[in-house]
């Protein structure tokens, strides 16, 4: 060991080794401990792979290409996310304290030293982890003749790419903040505020507005990191099936491997420049004095104070509401009061947390009044709806594309090619939003929807009709709406119930239904059950085309797709056959912000002669499989079938289309 | 020499330091007292770099402190609540410290060793209060610096470690003319190691002067006047007076040789001048900052 008097490195140094080093070897357990349960993946994977475990279902490099991809899309933004938070709670934990703060401060480092050397340590333990588990995996990899260097790039540059970010993004967090116990909470909420109050906002929005929508708009997800990621950056893999002499399934085999929008992790880490900076920034000017504060940037105080008494108003406020009433559309007085008193308790808590005292209340209430003038104005504008929003239709010019959900079924248009088609859904939503108080009038008196017994008939029945439309600029407008639909109305052709009726029932919203009308879904699949049997079967993507090609002969020839708004309870599916069509769609072409798969459920009857034929051509039945419900449960049907027997050639709710899956890829 | 000018501190609307001006001579030992909240620790914080002024200079060796990692490596601070990392044993300080520190002296170290017998690789964090405090003294003399800022730094040390370490200080300013700045509430130590003496007050320092000037400018008389004189005349300029029996003690402002000559006026039976303790000088300086001892009767 040299005792000679060591020289200072750089008066201007941006590094400092012994910090790196004692950072390093202070922290030892958190990256240890990381790093142990790390090695756990690629140490499984080497005792499966001795023991020839045929459920890993890694063959073939491509397919340890998949579980990098897999890892890296799945698994990576979560760890970042919570080990980047520990990692930067541990170097940056020296600011919290103000003895901590003090020595860190004294040595003979100047800020910018601090910053870099604190930066790459707690880069590094988040780092090491990573960098064994995967090169224990490139080693098991080659070892077994599996390596596969593309695969392998992109993932270690994902990882890089998601660790600076994260990483950065704490290290914003550690510096905005002066508290250990806040750091955390601010991260997270950095992290996933936009989604909160995305959900919040919209929720409460869809309260006071007629139509709008309550659902995640998704419209700044970007800012949710973690949410975009995972939503976004996904694993593409494309299979080819392999088959036997007598062209039986075998197995699929992966042949191509890659990650879509990978650009976006990119994105992020030069974000993560940014954020780098400016916590930089907010270091240079930090006062060690703040350590222990909740928010120790002076200037960031008002937002803390102001954006937690909001959010509180949001979530708080919603949530006394909803104890209190559970009707539709918020009243506006009640929900300001709520909110009052929610925001209050959290305009309070926050300057609580601010001040480190419980004595806040003379100085504050000017900011509370604030508060208060902004509920009753947010509330009186939704109120009022005074942007208009409950009377917006687009126009067909202002639009790229048209997603009309209805009956559980998805129709989508594009301008230039069924325009009269989608004028009049344009049309009937627009009915719709012109008799809002017919319908809430109606909700009103009608909270509950009817019910009938089976030798009787409703003569009304409610619609929950949705209209995306997806602008010019990328923009969605959403709007869902619960509406009631009265025998009497149907009729009319004035009235949103007879447009929409009269829609439904066209040849061409029948077409578009098994999109037979040229949309870009396709036939993948499906299942058929046959209830005499009680056997399934599943359907290969040529029986599921075959089976489609007959339907749509039938729904031409009106054999089926008629619909049936006040056979809710479907009575007359005791004439349909004792079996379960289902069949799967698949988008060719996947287009963001439209469905990419639907599945349709189709009641075949025994006028479906096209159909019927199909099913027995393809071997999917026989005729003794071929008896309706009413006959196979006939104590089930027969009061409903004397009740009302079914006309040759009317109405009948024939099919289904289930849940609407968006952005699902590979 | 380390020199503040002017300094201003606000914390939140509150002023800690309002234009404090402090000026340590190289190579001296000045004592920095003061009550409690005077703005002691405040001051020391921006000598060592951890706080910014919002106004005002700090400069030691005519550098300014602020970021200024080249002079922090000549100056060794022991705050009054030294930090340590929290499973360190003083050897792993010891590694840090020399890492970080130019001046470094292993061989110091290994020296000191000897005066402050505590066992090297014991978590500090094990170590009694005391003992925490001789480690933080053994490093940083070791460190060599050439300005030591030290803030209550005899504080929970025994009466025989405390003159070693005091002994060490001493022995530092006169070998290296080491400047050593002191914030400590323990007057009577202070007087045995300080030449320079600044009494700071909210915010502010009051007076600040080399401790034979300090007691030269202030003198305790013991007086007894002729029979029928029951009371200190009015027109003498006297900081505090008491009485014990016919004996008046007067605190005067002033040398001996002038508060004798203005009490020669009134023929006294008995004049002897006393000199007062920097305690005494303390008291009676803040005394007029409205800071004297109160006879409160609980």
């Amino acid at each position: 060991m040299s005792w000679e008097v060591r020289t200072m490195r750089s008066k201007t140094s941006y590094f400092n080794r012994t910090l790196f080093l004692k950072n390093l070897t202070r922290f030892w357990p958190l990256w240890g401990g990381a790093t142990f349960i790390g090695i756990l993946l690629p140490l499984a994977m080497l005792t499966r792979l001795l023991r020839q475990d045929s459920h890993l279902g890694v063959e073939t490099a491509l397919d340890m290409t998949e579980v990098y991809y897999s890892t890296l899309c799945a698994a990576v933004p979560f760890v970042c996310l919570l080990y980047g938070a520990l990692c930067a709670l541990a170097v940056w934990s020296y600011l919290y304290s103000a003895r901590s703060v003090g020595l860190m401060h004294t040595l003979p480092v100047r800020r910018e030293g601090l910053f870099v050397t604190n930066f790459l340590s707690g880069l590094t333990m988040l780092l090491i982890p990573f960098a064994v588990t995967g090169a224990l995996c490139v080693l098991i990899s080659a070892a077994f003749g599996l390596f596969e260097p593309v695969g392998l790039l992109v993932t270690i540059l994902g990882v890089l790419g998601e660790s600076f970010f994260y990483f950065s993004s704490a290290t914003l967090a550690a510096f905005i903040t002066g508290n250990v116990f806040a750091m955390p909470a601010l991260y997270l909420l950095l992290h996933f505020l936009e989604a909160v109050l995305d959900l919040l906002l919209s929720s409460f929005a869809a309260g006071f507005i007629f139509g709008l929508s309550s659902q995640y708009t998704g419209v700044l997800e970007f800012l949710s990191p973690t949410v975009y990621l995972v939503r976004n950056v996904m694993p593409s893999l494309e299979y080819r099936e392999v088959t036997n002499y007598a062209g039986e399934h075998i197995r699929n085999e992966l042949v191509s491997a890659r990650v879509e929008n990978v650009w976006i992790i990119a994105v992020y880490a030069l974000a993560g420049v940014v954020l780098l900076a400016f916590a930089f920034t907010l270091y240079r000017r930090r006062q060690s004095e703040r350590a222990g504060e909740v928010v120790a940037v002076g200037w960031m105080r008002p937002f803390f104070r102001f954006g937690l008494a909001g959010l509180a108003a949001l979530l708080g406020g919603q949530l006394i509401y909803s104890l209190f009433w559970d009707d539709g559309y918020c009243k506006a007085v009640p929900m300001a009061v709520c909110m009052l008193v929610a925001g209050t308790i959290g305009y309070y808590a926050a300057s609580m947390l601010l001040a480190r005292t419980l004595r806040v209340f003379q100085k504050s209430w000017k900011g509370l009044a604030l508060v208060a003038a902004g509920i009753v104005i947010v509330c009186g504008c939704l109120r009022l709806d005074v942007f208009r929003v409950a009377d917006r239709v687009p126009e067909i010019s202002q639009v790229r594309a048209v997603e009309f959900y209805v009956d559980n079924n998805t129709y989508t248009f594009y301008p230039g090619e069924e325009d009269a088609l989608l004028e009049r859904v344009r049309a009937v939503h627009a009915a719709i939003a012109a008799d809002r108080d017919y319908i809430q009038a109606f909700d009103g008196d009608n909270p509950t929807n009817p019910t009938a017994l089976a030798d009787q008939e409703v003569s009304w029945t409610r619609a929950y009709p949705s209209f995306t439309y997806i602008t010019n600029g990328g923009q969605r407008v959403c709007r869902t709406y619960r509406v009631p639909l009265t025998r009497e109305r149907l009729g009319q052709s004035d009235t949103y119930d007879g447009l929409l009726n009269d829609l439904l029932n066209s040849q061409e919203m029948r077409l578009k239904r098994l999109h037979a009308s040229g949309d870009s879904l396709r036939p993948t699949g499906g299942s058929i059950y046959l209830n005499r049997r009680s056997e399934g079967h599943d359907l290969s993507d040529r029986e599921a085309a075959a089976i489609l090609e007959a339907v749509t002969r039938d729904a031409l020839a009106g054999r089926w797709g008629q619909v049936d708004w006040l056979d809710s309870q479907g009575r007359r599916s005791g004439g349909t056959y004792a079996m379960d069509l289902n069949l799967e769609f698949r988008a060719e072409v996947q287009q963001r912000d439209l469905v990419s798969r639907d599945w349709i459920d189709i009641r075949v009857r025994p006028e479906m002669t096209a159909t019927t034929a199909c099913l027995l051509e393809l071997g999917l039945v026989t005729n003794e499989d071929l008896v309706t419900r009413a006959e196979l449960y006939p104590e089930e049907y027969r009061s409903s079938a004397a009740a009302d027997p079914a006309p040759a050639e009317t109405v009948y709710p024939e099919t289904t289309f289930e849940t609407v899956v968006v952005g699902v890829a590979g | 020499m380390i020199e503040v000018n002017g300094l201003v501190k606000r914390f939140d609307g509150f002023t800690a330091l309002d234009g404090t001006s402090v000026t340590v001579p190289a190579g001296s030992v000045y004592g920095l007292v003061g009550p409690n909240g005077a703005g002691k620790s405040t001051l020391i914080r921006h000598l060592t770099g951890i706080y910014r002024q919002d106004a005002g200079a700090v400069r030691i060796g005519g550098e300014d402190v602020w970021e200024n990692a080249g002079l922090k490596a000549r100056v060794g601070v022991i705050p009054d609540d030294w930090y340590y990392f929290s499973q360190s044993t003083i050897r792993d300080m010891c590694r840090f410290y020399r890492g970080l520190y130019p001046g470094f002296s292993m061989e110091r170290y290994e020296r000191l060793k000897e005066v402050f017998a505590i066992d090297e690789r014991r978590a500090i964090r094990r170590l009694s209060k005391g003992m925490q405090k001789q480690a933080a003294f053994w490093l940083v003399l070791s460190c060599m610096p050439d300005y030591l800022v030290l803030d209550e730094p005899v504080d929970g040390l025994d009466p025989v470690m405390r003159r070693q370490v005091w002994s060490l200080v001493m022995g530092d300013v006169s070998q290296r003319g080491t400047t050593v700045l002191v914030s400590s509430h323990n007057l009577r130590e202070l007087e045995d190691v300080c030449d320079h003496v600044g009494i700071m007050d909210r915010g502010r320092v009051l007076l600040e002067r080399s401790l034979a000037q300090l007691q030269d400018n202030m003198v305790k008389l013991q007086v007894v006047f002729q029979d029928g004189v029951t009371e200190v005349p009015e027109d003498l300029p006297v900081l505090h007076v008491s009485k014990t029996g016919r004996i008046h003690t007067l605190i005067m402002r002033m040398n001996a040789e002038e508060a004798t000559a203005k009490l020669a006026a009134y023929s006294p039976l008995l004049v002897d001048a006393v000199p007062l303790t920097l305690e005494e000088i303390f008291i009676y300086e803040l005394g007029g900052a409205d800071y004297a001892v109160k006879d409160i009767v609980l």
